[in-house]
């Protein structure tokens, strides 16, 4: 074959071949090192010395042309193989990925972290009491007297006919608890589990949760007790809230307040705050005397606030549940949305 | 309680207060009004109609045309069934468009041919009494067109006033108390209200003043006034319309009289037929009830009574439960006209334990039950008979009032430093303004030392006294209530800056919660802390000491959990209907009685509780895909992660009742004194008992760990490792061994044979079939060979392999080809 048709094969093949490999294929047969190009030149010794030199010059430009022939239809061929990786053929934009298994924590563990983290960036420490109390702790250094009437708003669970040990029905005991252990000024949180002897329906269940607040110190007032509910309130609802407080009883407080947050939920009255604009969220006062000496405190010289937030009742607020019963039954239907 | 606004303003001038202005100032200052409402609304819309003219309708004889004038310009006509309808009445008129209760719109209709434009209302129709037989004749006097209620001047407001707000305030049981919070307030003054008895008018033969015996302590003061003349029959219109307001169904005057005293001044009473004292015996006597007592209350039941319990008998024979409720014999006849009041103070506490016990609560009991003041049986026995003397002019009272009782008058003085005032309120109020804010609430105030000091001796009055105000700090409760929390600004606190210490059980917490959720894809579940019976009984743990409530809500559910993985156990079978693979955790308390301190506290544990179920993994799956083995990397996975080294698994332990007998582990660690955590699969005989039998058929892996136990092992860092100078060579080994070899006897011969070269060992199969022969397994490992001292070659591993194959041999095992 001539150079000429050599060159015009070369360019057909070449030109047609869609595949790397089958370009080295063909590499290699055109100028590799037994190729066409190869036997050409081998050729060369072999003829008339003055036919040589074009022989061989003739040989060697076919090598190039050859060499870029292949160098371009390379390029040609990965550029080709970039745009068809570009172009994403098949690729459903809406095709669903499989689902992301995950855990939950419980509401009620997520809106506790919140408050805790919030209270312990404030120097607040965060305490732990028992569910099954001592009478003496739940009530009688609380102020609740053996018959005194409050005890009815707190439908106790007895675990002995004596009524020496109740499930406690408000988290106050670690009031008494921490003051025991503690001296002067500190300030606790206690957030957890506590129980009422009542009928369960959809807003009510005989087990929730609370989380109690305790500031002891010098000259503690009413005034700082409004600061630091408004701080508390700012941490749940993320801005700041109206607050009103209004005389409330509570035995282990003098005086006691309810405190009560403009409805979050709506301008002019919704069923969140039925129809009224407030929302009862804390009962709080300032610890009575009798309960700092409880503490083993000298009301003379220290006094302090307290309060109490239902979480349960946050929890359920915040996610708008409709039915508390959710919160403790286990159905991870339920569990799976937190 | 009810209280009625018109009721009130017997007490305290309401002019230009708001009903609405009224419930935000009492709830501001005093208690929480809970709801108001317009008394019989009805009445609002209903206007006052004169009977001009009443026809016989032609074509119904039982019905009566008539034609009405209600101020318009002509009268209207109103076909009307009452048999009682007169020309010349006044009467109650709903017009066309009028809404009446049970919303019923009164419309334009034609009644046998007879147009009626409205209706002539009786008082059932308008919801402020039963009867129903004719239509509400009005008195002459009412104004034609006028709304009823205005006409009549019974227009009124009722204000609900939540109970337990309440519970420290007997003073605020009746509309007097509440007028008197009113009257502070507003700054106005409380109307004077005479409440001596009236003249004794002696009869004859003249009359001893009646004979009371006390014979218990828990009657401090016992007043009774001997009344004749009174024959029971309705009360005067405004005392019904009074009690309508606030709820109470008027019923004859003597009683009607008895609730309007008990709700003006909350002092409860009761009225005795004379005649039918004298017949069981002269005299009254107040004493405890004796043990197999009994006593017919007016509601017809028959009570058991215990000598906790109090009496009033008349000689040796029960008339009535003290302070709760009257006896069924203690009836006012009808036709009697000798009577006998008694008002008396009885304890609080006794009052408070009978009627929970018999679960009779009464208006009578709930105001006894908080501690009323015993000056008040003379005002209210006072009170009552002016007002009866007042409404029946033949009222007489034929003997002095008995008084006996040791009762003290509680009012009391107490010391109060303005300063303590201001420190505690964070306000700096003027001492004339404390000073003033107590004299409004009908405290007496005497400035000490000079008036700059701020120093007072406050006297309590005795319906303050009892046990709402004691101390300094409730005089300051006092003063801020009715200066308005409202006006005090908020504060800062100010502390010196100092974290809080180091919680660890906290942090572990979180800790165990965020690797469970996260990566273990576990959802934490929260159960409640009583326990079913029937569970307890499955578990074969029911004889276990349980702390158990005496007043469960449910029946069987009154033991409280001594485990917390038991509880996550009901959850599975419904949990496995919704979902396949369902993975539960709960982290808490759990109790143990037998391990009481010496306060009797029970010990308190806290537990993490590990519930995993689902389908069984199929023949081909390999050695570790099952649920035990997954939970137990997990379980090392929580404890490597919180600090802890070298956790060791053991199958020698207490095991729990909802374990698997032979498939149960143990992990210990250095430090605490028992293993931190158990991990079994579930009990198969409890699995058809827990549902999850059958279609649910279901593998269950189940764990409990102690965070107690967690807290005591020693944590720590385990120090940096030099990075290996040498690379090192992975050995891939399959070994068949018999079955009766255990995984950790191999590994301890493939670290002999590796002569501290070994570092690190990682079982990534185990075969039993054909291949390995019966009675023996196939355990595959990577063996990591690495030494510090060079790069270690083939001839290495051949040797490692040597010398594993030759002690394999020792011990029947052998290296299979891989």
């Amino acid at each position: 074959m001539n150079p000429a048709d050599t060159l015009e094969e070369a360019r057909r093949r070449i030109g047609t071949c869609d595949d790397l490999d089958a370009l080295k294929e063909i590499e290699r047969e055109l100028v590799g090192r037994k190729g066409i190009v190869a036997s050409l030149l081998a050729e060369i010794p072999k003829l008339d010395p003055s036919e040589r030199k074009a022989r061989g010059q003739e040989a060697n430009a076919l090598k190039q042309a050859i060499l870029g022939l292949l160098k371009e239809r390379r390029e040609e061929i990965e550029a080709g193989r970039l745009d068809a990786a570009r172009r994403a053929e098949g690729f459903d934009p809406t095709l669903p990925p499989p689902r992301a298994r995950r855990g939950s924590l419980h509401p009620i563990t997520q809106v506790t972290r919140e408050l805790e983290d919030l209270f312990v960036s404030m120097g607040y420490e965060v305490l732990d009491g028992p569910e099954v109390e001592l009478d003496h702790y739940n009530f009688e250094a609380l102020n609740i007297t053996k018959d005194h009437p409050a005890r009815d708003a707190q439908d106790t669970f007895y675990c002995d006919e004596e009524g020496r040990l109740v499930l406690r029905t408000h988290t106050s005991p670690v009031q008494i608890r921490a003051m025991e252990k503690r001296e002067p000024p500190f300030r606790v949180i206690a957030p957890g589990r506590v129980f009422r002897q009542e009928t369960t329906d959809a807003s009510h269940d005989h087990t929730f949760y609370q989380m109690e607040g305790l500031v002891v110190g010098k000259d503690i007032s009413v005034a700082h007790l409004i600061g630091a509910m408004k701080t508390l309130l700012r941490g749940i609802f993320g801005r700041d809230l109206e607050v009103r407080l209004r005389p409330g009883h509570f035995p282990f407080v003098e005086p006691g307040f309810e405190l009560d947050a403009r409805c979050p939920f709506c301008p002019s009255g919704c069923s969140v705050c039925k129809q009224t604009t407030w929302i009862e969220l804390l009962p709080c006062g300032l610890v009575h005397p009798n309960v700092l000496r409880m503490g083993g405190i000298d009301p003379e010289v220290w006094s302090g606030f307290a309060f109490g937030l239902g979480l349960s009742r946050l929890v359920m607020l915040r996610h708008g549940i409709d039915d508390v019963r959710h919160l403790l039954d286990g159905d991870l239907r339920f569990l799976e949305q937190f | 309680m009810r209280v009625s606004m018109r009721w009130l303003e017997r007490h305290v001038d309401l002019a230009d207060v708001t009903p609405e202005q009224l419930c935000d100032d009492l709830t501001l200052s005093t208690a929480e009004v809970e709801g108001l409402e317009r008394f019989a609304p009805s009445l609002d819309d209903v206007v006052v109609g004169h009977v001009v003219s009443r026809e016989k309708h032609p074509d119904a004889g039982r019905l009566s045309v008539c034609r009405v004038e209600v101020g318009e310009d002509a009268p209207l006509p109103i076909v009307c069934g009452a048999p009682n309808v007169a020309a010349g009445q006044k009467v109650a008129v709903a017009r066309v468009g009028t809404l009446l209760p049970g919303d019923f719109k009164i419309k334009k209709s034609k009644i046998r041919g007879i147009e009626s434009h409205g209706m002539i209302c009786s008082v059932r129709e308008l919801d402020i009494g039963e009867e129903h037989d004719g239509i509400w004749v009005l008195p002459e006097s009412a104004e034609v067109g006028q709304a009823v209620s205005r006409a009549l001047g019974i227009g009124d407001w009722v204000i609900e006033i939540d109970n337990k707000s309440l519970t420290h305030r007997p003073d605020l049981w009746g509309h007097r108390g509440i007028a008197r919070e009113v009257a502070a307030i507003y700054e106005r003054p409380l109307h004077p209200l005479e409440t001596t008895l009236p003249e004794i008018t002696p009869g004859t033969p003249p009359m001893d003043p009646w004979p009371v015996a006390i014979e218990t302590t828990g009657c401090s003061r016992y007043v009774a006034l001997p009344i004749d003349g009174v024959r029971p029959g309705p009360s005067p219109d405004w005392l019904r319309w009074l009690l309508l307001a606030v709820g109470q169904r008027p019923i004859d005057l003597l009683v009607d009289l008895s609730n309007f005293v008990m709700l003006d001044l909350g002092q409860p009473n009761h009225v005795f037929d004379r005649n039918g004292l004298e017949r069981r015996g002269r005299g009254i006597v107040v004493r405890n009830a004796r043990a197999g007592e009994s006593i017919e209350t007016l509601d017809g039941e028959m009570r058991k009574l215990q000598p906790s319990d109090l009496l009033i008998c008349a000689g040796d024979e029960p008339v009535a439960l003290a302070g709760i409720m009257g006896g069924e014999g203690s009836k006012v006849a009808e036709t009697t006209g000798s009577l006998l009041l008694e008002v008396a103070t009885f304890d609080a506490a006794t009052i408070r334990r009978t009627s929970t016990r018999l679960g009779l609560r009464t208006d009578s009991s709930a105001r006894f039950e908080k501690s009323l003041d015993p000056n008040l049986p003379m005002a209210a026995a006072g009170h009552f008979a002016r007002l009866l003397a007042a409404i029946e002019p033949a009222a007489r009272f034929p003997a002095p009032a008995t008084d006996v009782g040791d009762w003290q008058d509680p009012s009391t003085t107490i010391e109060l430093r303005g300063d303590r005032v201001r420190t505690a309120l964070g306000k700096a109020l003027p001492n004339e303004e404390i000073r003033h804010i107590l004299e409004r609430l009908a405290f007496e105030v005497e400035a000490e030392g000079s008036p700059d000091e701020g120093r007072f001796r406050v006297h309590v009055p005795s319906f303050r006294a009892t046990k709402d105000i004691t101390l300094e700090q409730d005089l300051v409760e006092e003063i801020g209530r009715i200066h308005r929390y409202g006006q005090i600004e908020e504060k800062p606190l100010h502390f010196d800056i100092a974290p809080p210490p180091r919680d660890e059980r906290r942090q572990l917490v979180r800790h165990l919660q965020d690797r469970l959720a996260g990566g273990a894809r576990f959802h934490e579940n929260l159960s409640y802390t009583f326990i079913d019976d029937a569970l307890l009984e499955k578990l074969g743990d029911l004889d276990l000491p349980h702390i158990s409530v005496i007043n469960p809500v449910v029946q069987n559910e009154s033991r409280i959990r001594r485990s917390v993985t038991p509880s996550l156990l009901p959850a599975l079978e419904t949990n496995r209907r919704n979902r396949t693979d369902v993975r539960l955790f709960e982290i808490g308390k759990a109790y143990e009685p037998e391990h009481a301190n010496d306060r009797g506290e029970p010990r308190e544990r806290h537990l993490l509780g590990l519930a995993w179920a689902g389908p069984r993994p199929s023949k081909k799956a390999a050695y570790h895909e099952n649920r035990l083995m997954r939970l137990q990397s997990i379980l090392e996975d929580l404890v490597r992660s919180w600090g802890c080294h070298e956790p060791r698994w053991t199958a020698e332990g207490p095991r729990p009742s909802w374990a698997h007998p032979g498939k149960c582990l143990f992990l210990e660690l250095e430090g605490p004194a028992g293993p931190v955590a158990v991990v079994a699969d579930l009990e198969p005989g409890l699995a058809p008992a827990l549902g999850l039998s059958g279609d649910l058929d279901s593998e269950v892996a189940l764990a409990e760990v102690c965070l107690d136990r967690l807290l005591e092992a020693e944590r720590g860092g385990t120090g940096y490792k030099p990075l290996p100078r040498f690379p090192g060579i992975k050995v891939d080994v399959a070994i068949a061994v018999p079955e009766s070899m255990p995984a950790a006897e191999l590994i301890g011969l493939i670290e002999e044979a590796g002569r501290r070269q070994v570092a690190d060992i990682e079982l990534f199969d185990l075969y039993r079939g054909r291949s390995v022969g019966p009675g023996r397994k196939s355990l595959a490992f990577h063996v990591l060979l690495q030494s510090e001292k060079k790069t270690l070659t083939d001839k290495d591993e051949r040797k490692f392999l040597q010398r594993l194959g030759k002690l394999l041999g020792d011990a029947g095992g052998e290296i299979r080809g891989i």
